[in-house]
């Protein structure tokens, strides 16, 4: 490789994790309050249009929630200060130490973990 | 071999201290952008290693535009001002095909998806460029562009000034500009639009500098004040490994690929639009947009139904 591109290379990089540096000192990510029942259901009417649900529990955590919309499960879960979304069948729900897991079909998104205890207590 | 002279080598510093600025204004609440340090850091990473893998491909690539010009049906003088005109226009309508190309078939949405993978918009975003664009060889596109017998380096000049003008219009700072400018030009509300994985916004605002590509070809949508657009893909990314952005729609292609039972199957997985399936099941841009437009008449028609007011008034 060149000298000048190698030049160019180590700028970047030193630009990158300056960059990054500054955004984590500024702290100007959206704000993450934990989910509450009625945040929840406005995140699965966004995520989910037209898909009612009539049950609705919420993570330990604040950071996800899973609602039942017949004999799916559609489940939001906190990444970052954004959200993914995911509706699979209720059947294929899984559990690990205890807690909801989802294990997808898809390399965008092969796992996501609910901070929800399995068996299903009482919905929100 | 690239060619010397390389805009955007030259505008690296300007994109730096732009996101600078952005992140210091949105700190002293004089700016809407939002960072999340995780975000910044995959978006970044992305552009550093697209510009390794430009480097890699850059050369080949460039060579490749040489070939045709040899061949060229006209002599275009690179010192005329009507060929910069000339090129400013057909580069700028090739870019809108390449990109709508780049949504509307799988292959290269493969290529481009790590560019609208974040679900933030802001300068940053507009460094998390492809990794494998070169592979996916959209730059065939530009090709007739040399044989036309425009030079190669002009050519990639305008590209590279292509490249720059996109890079300030990724910002939620800048509101809507005045009418004139986003009547002709693509502007940061414009692609806010292009980036939003609402329904309504899905494939639309393709245009790289000129916004009357998308006017003149029908894929054009104002942001409207009523919806605010959600930023990233339609089954977001479930972490921030920059190589699962990087590689993820390549891997998805594969594993279809290898469960294909048809030649048919095989093309509609590698070329048919995002989203495809043999028996209907995923869901493509086309059909999130009509089950979008069949449930916001149905709420009109009940909203009308429902409102006292008499029609038309």
């Amino acid at each position: 490789m060149e000298k000048a591109f190698l030049i160019q290379l180590a700028g970047s990089l030193a630009a990158v994790a300056a960059l990054v540096g500054l955004a984590a000192w500024a702290r100007i990510s959206r704000a993450v309050d934990p989910l509450t029942p009625e945040a929840a259901e406005g995140l699965l009417a966004e995520e989910f249009p037209g898909r009612p649900f009539d049950q609705l529990w919420i993570a330990r955590d604040g950071a996800s929630a899973l609602a039942r919309s017949g004999d799916k499960a559609l489940a939001v879960v906190r990444l970052g200060d954004g959200f993914v979304a995911r509706a699979v069948a209720w059947n294929d729900l899984a559990q690990d130490e205890g807690d909801i897991v989802l294990r997808l079909p898809e390399t965008a998104a092969p796992r996501l973990r609910l901070a929800i205890a399995w068996p299903l207590g009482a919905p929100a | 071999m690239k060619t010397s002279f390389d805009p955007v080598t030259y505008a690296i510093p300007f994109f730096v201290l732009a996101i600078v600025l952005e992140i210091l204004l949105a700190r002293a609440g004089r700016a809407s952008a939002r960072y999340e340090t995780r975000d910044t850091l995959t978006s970044l990473g992305l552009g550093l290693g697209s510009s390794v893998a430009g480097a890699l491909m850059g050369g080949i690539i460039f060579a490749a535009s040489v070939w045709p010009y040899q061949y060229r049906v006209f002599d275009i003088p690179m010192t005329a001002i009507w060929a910069w005109v000339a090129v400013f226009l057909l580069e700028d309508l090739t870019y809108y095909w390449f990109h709508r190309l780049s949504h509307e078939r799988r292959f290269w949405w493969a290529a481009h998806v790590n560019h609208h993978s974040s679900q933030h918009y802001n300068l940053s975003t507009a460094l998390r460029q492809t990794w494998t664009g070169g592979v996916a060889g959209t730059w065939l596109l530009w090709l007739p562009l040399s044989l036309l017998g425009f030079p190669p380096a002009m050519i990639a000049i305008q590209k590279g000034i292509s490249l720059i003008y996109q890079f300030w219009i990724h910002t939620e700072t800048i509101g809507k500009l005045p009418r004139w400018f986003e009547a002709v030009f693509n502007t940061p509300s414009h692609h806010r639009v292009h980036h939003a994985r609402n329904p309504r916004y899905l494939d639309r605002n393709y245009a790289g500098i000129l916004i009357i590509w998308d006017r003149a070809f029908g894929t054009f949508q104002p942001e409207l004040e009523a919806e605010r657009c959600r930023y990233g893909i339609v089954r977001n990314l479930g972490d921030f490994n920059i190589l699962r952005a990087a590689f993820h729609e390549w891997a998805a292609i594969g594993r279809d690929l290898g469960r294909a039972e048809s030649a048919r199957e095989a093309l509609g997985y590698l070329f048919g639009p995002p989203g495809w399936s043999p028996d209907g099941s995923r869901e493509t841009s086309a059909v999130l947009r009509a089950r979008w437009a069949s449930e916001a008449g149905l709420t009109r028609a009940a909203e009308a139904a429902t409102d006292p007011t008499p029609a038309g008034r």
